[in-house]
């Protein structure tokens, strides 16, 4: 079949329509798609939502960044040495299935109600992604690479630089960008929960409380629409960087 | 004759499976010596075990002024063994650059060896963009470029086709008579073994022994011509009768 990017979206959009018009869901707690999208299109012309976008983006900007710089070079390093990454691995997996959002208590105690306990909630989940892939991705480079680079007598940084490292980056970018959605997610619900003078996850939870339910389905729309495009932006440079990957 | 490698009474047990047992050889330093063998008798295991890639069990094996930075392996699958995220020089300029070697050296390396291998490709492209036949090239020249004094190739030519394969023996033999490397080349193909071998080990099933050295004096270079000539026939016909009694076909 053709690659096609129109047809899931109108899918969902045709689906969600028919069970609006059929009126399958009080239209009170789902209004139809086209009444969803004019209320995003009137949210971004009022310039309002301006602020929120902002605030959203940079907390998951300062946490995505945050998680890259202590996840990649914690993976690199777990996954050169299987003796250390097994170590290791029981926290790292336990804490990979407990869910960031159930200990905010705990991030609130110790980073207090500001941003910072949100970027620490968020750090916690998306830095357990990156060092779990990029560990991975480093453990599975090709033995046939690797006995042949030492054939050469490479050091062993020489051998981490010329091919565990390259080895490593498919499935590191697949943590990358599993770390990014991972990031919106959290940031939108300690928005919603922890508290906050601007942010996407706040306007979520003020209209839900104000039955405010277009403007909550239009942030959730727009909310997964920017998940889309940071996700989109990924690709574009993973198809630059990995134009070589299954090749 | 100098020799170059010596094995004596080795060794090697996988997983309670003999795979060598008094094996003893002998290669001529300089020269080209082909190890010929069926499927599973450990052509590849005797290349690990010599460069030090898999341990022995027991057994000695010398090999004369040993020295890694003069030694090369040009490994089965040269598919996985060229990296993809480097461009076709950076992959033959790998040893060299390990060695920390300027880029007009290496360009220099790369120019003498253009002189043997006929090149149809770009520097600046990926290795992924290249045919097998010119993949493999690509492999010969990143092993030969740091010009080792004892080479190792195992089955080079198996997943080429025939005009890419007489094409690559006929630069390996020049190359040789050039620099006149030690080589052992590993193949499970009698005509390759006939057609590059000075010295012909024929090996038998396992536990893996040297049936018989053959010695196969035709000048080099050996063209495609040398495989139609009675010399060539002789020595096949030889090597097929001492195969068909030990492996009783």
């Amino acid at each position: 079949m053709k690659k096609n990017i129109i047809l899931g979206p109108a899918i969902i959009l045709i689906l969600w329509a028919v069970v609006a018009k059929l009126q399958l869901i009080d239209p009170f707690f789902l209004p139809d798609p086209a009444t969803t999208i004019k209320k995003i299109v009137a949210l971004i012309m009022s310039r309002t939502i301006e602020i929120d976008i902002i605030a959203t983006l940079l907390r998951v900007g300062t946490a995505f960044g945050i998680s890259l710089l202590i996840g990649l070079p914690l993976g690199l390093l777990f996954g050169t040495s299987e003796n250390i990454y097994r170590s290791f691995e029981f926290i790292i997996d336990f804490f990979r299935s407990t869910p960031a959002t159930a200990l905010f208590p705990l991030f609130l105690l110790i980073f207090g109600i500001a941003d910072t306990s949100k970027i620490a909630a968020t750090c916690f989940s998306a830095t357990l992604i990156i060092i779990f892939n990029t560990a991975h991705g480093t453990m599975r480079a090709k033995q046939s690479r690797l006995r042949m680079i030492r054939s050469m007598g490479a050091t062993r940084f020489q051998i981490f630089y010329t091919i565990l490292f390259w080895e490593s980056l498919p499935q590191t970018f697949v943590g990358l960008r599993n770390a990014l959605s991972t990031s919106l997610i959290v940031v939108i619900i300690t928005e919603m929960f922890i508290g906050t003078t601007h942010g996407l996850g706040k306007l979520i939870i003020d209209s839900q409380i104000t039955y405010e339910i277009k403007t909550m389905y239009a942030i959730i729309l727009l909310t997964g629409t920017i998940g889309y495009l940071l996700n989109l932006l990924f690709l574009g440079l993973e198809k630059n960087l990995l134009h070589w990957a299954d090749k | 004759m100098n020799t170059a490698i010596t094995i004596q009474n080795l060794k090697k047990q996988f997983g309670g499976v003999e795979i060598f047992q008094n094996f003893h050889a002998k290669i001529e330093e300089g020269e080209i010596t082909t190890v010929f063998g069926p499927n599973g008798s450990g052509k590849s295991t005797l290349l690990n075990i010599l460069s030090g890639i898999i341990p022995k069990d027991s057994g000695n094996i010398h090999i004369k002024n040993f020295d890694l930075s003069k030694f090369s392996y040009i490994f089965q699958n040269y598919r996985d063994s060229l990296l993809p995220w480097r461009t076709n020089f950076e992959n033959v300029a790998l040893p060299l650059q390990l060695r920390g070697r300027t880029k007009d050296e290496i360009n220099k390396e790369i120019n003498e060896l253009q002189k043997i291998f006929r090149i149809s490709f770009g520097w600046n492209s990926y290795p992924y963009e290249l045919s097998g036949g010119q993949q493999q090239i690509l492999a010969f020249m990143r092993a030969l470029i740091t010009r080792p004094e004892i080479l190792f190739i195992d089955e080079p030519f198996s997943a080429l086709d025939y005009e890419n394969n007489l094409m690559l023996r006929n630069s390996l033999q020049k190359y040789h008579q050039k620099y006149r490397p030690t080589i052992i080349l590993i193949t499970h193909n009698i005509e390759e073994a006939i057609h590059l071998g000075k010295n012909i080990l024929v090996l038998s099933k396992k536990p893996t022994t040297v049936i018989k050295t053959i010695d196969n004096t035709t000048t080099y270079p050996r063209t495609a011509d040398f495989l139609k000539m009675r010399d060539f026939h002789l020595t096949k016909e030889k090597i097929l009768s001492i195969f068909q009694k030990t492996l009783a076909i």
